[in-house]
């Protein structure tokens, strides 16, 4: 059977994703609005890929959604070589994004990382060394 | 070998990153490509001006929402402080349709990826003396929880500690740390109106006060005294009040607006 190497390489090193977000979307309200939006919104983001297959404009398809323990597991393609990146998300963040097998995925390289969207809407932000500098989430009270 | 360590490295640092973007909007929808890079690009541009700013704590506020219509500019603030290389914030934010609040502490990206109203921080430096009793506090998990009330109101009273908003524990906290005698949020308070701080008021109608409480649950004015709630006097702790009051009093610089 023959295999692509990127993929091969993809899948058994580098492309462990994963991710996952928890998130219980808290957002400081201190502000005075009168009482827009206050559900919660979790979002999510998740995602290590390898890089090579994280290209400006790459644009990758959504071939593989699988649900897991604690989230989901997306499987994406890249359309020029067929290079595969997975991913894990959480099952609130999976929900929230319903993300179909089929659904294209595009990269965009920022100076903090790679954010990858679908339809306009970002799906998940995998941060470089800098963006991984500029994260971090402690709840410190309950 | 080096590839697989990147991979293992971006793994471990979504670990820590996973709620990164907690504190987005409360609104069921997905944020733009855009938004994302603006927030981050505000987030690099923060730790640069504050790496170079040679503070060890600020005070650090964003554009969360339009408050035009109340003559201010910015939404909510936390402090800011140098962990090593890194920056931290501690803050209080409010779980999404409830009325309780948590503190946090999270990095410049997060504070900044929450659906910002306009990409421009804010910073007051405060004096050295200031900054040397701060930063101790808001490494301690303990210390920052202290005066820490969960019941939240996005206009809580300043003046009292039935509820409190995250502006209000910031302020709180600030004066915990400033002096060993204000240990509780009543004698915080006392310090506070001493040191001459005062708040903001707001002039909301009595039909926006029924409305904003029948359906928000992080707002309630049952803790603002009669007199001035009923004449739609609703004072609370704003951000614009706090650097006000750090200039006019002398414990911070003037504010430093970063785009």
């Amino acid at each position: 059977m023959r295999t692509n190497p990127l993929s091969r390489r993809v899948i058994s090193t580098l492309l462990a994703a994963l991710l996952v977000a928890p998130l219980g979307a808290a957002r400081a309200q201190s502000g005075l609005s009168e009482a827009s939006a206050l559900s919660a919104l979790p979002i999510a983001v998740s995602v290590a890929a390898p890089v090579m297959v994280l290209s400006a404009g790459a644009v990758l398809t959504v071939v593989a959604v699988e649900a897991s323990a604690g989230g989901a597991v997306w499987v994406l393609e890249r359309a020029s070589d067929g290079a595969r990146a997975t991913l894990r998300v959480s099952g609130q963040a999976a929900g929230a994004l319903s993300l179909a097998a089929g659904t294209a995925v595009v990269c965009t390289v920022l100076s903090t990382g790679w954010v990858l969207s679908a339809a306009g809407a970002a799906i998940a932000f995998i941060p470089n060394a800098v963006g991984t500098a500029l994260l971090y989430n402690e709840r410190v009270t309950r | 070998m080096l590839l697989r360590m990147r991979a293992a490295a971006l793994a471990a640092a979504l670990l820590f990153s996973a709620a990164a973007f907690a504190g987005r909007s409360c609104e069921n929808k997905l944020p733009t490509v855009s938004a994302i890079q603006r927030s981050m690009t505000l987030a690099e541009h923060t730790a640069a001006r504050l790496d170079d700013s040679g503070a060890q704590v600020v005070v650090l506020a964003r554009a969360g929402q339009n408050l035009s219509e109340y003559g201010l500019r910015y939404s909510h603030l936390g402090f800011a402080y140098r962990d090593g290389k890194l920056w931290r914030v501690v803050h209080k934010l409010n779980q999404c349709g409830t009325a309780n609040g948590s503190i946090y502490r999270q990095g410049l990206a997060e504070f900044f990826l929450d659906d910002l109203y306009d990409y421009e921080a804010a910073v007051v430096v405060p004096t050295p003396e200031v900054q040397q009793k701060l930063l101790p506090a808001l490494r301690d998990n303990a210390r920052v929880a202290q005066l820490n009330t969960a019941a939240y109101n996005m206009v809580a009273y300043p003046w009292s500690s039935t509820y409190q908003q995250s502006n209000q524990w910031a302020l709180e906290t600030l004066a915990m740390t400033q002096d060993p005698a204000a240990a509780t949020r009543e004698r915080a308070q006392a310090w506070l109106k001493l040191q001459g701080y005062t708040p903001t008021t707001l002039h909301i109608s009595a039909l926006k006060r029924l409305g904003a409480r029948a359906t928000a649950a992080n707002i309630a004015f049952d803790d603002h005294p009669n007199e001035k709630r009923f004449s739609d006097r609703i004072e609370t702790v704003t951000v614009d009040s706090v650097f006000s009051w750090l200039n006019r009093s002398g414990l911070g610089a003037p504010v430093q607006v970063i785009r």
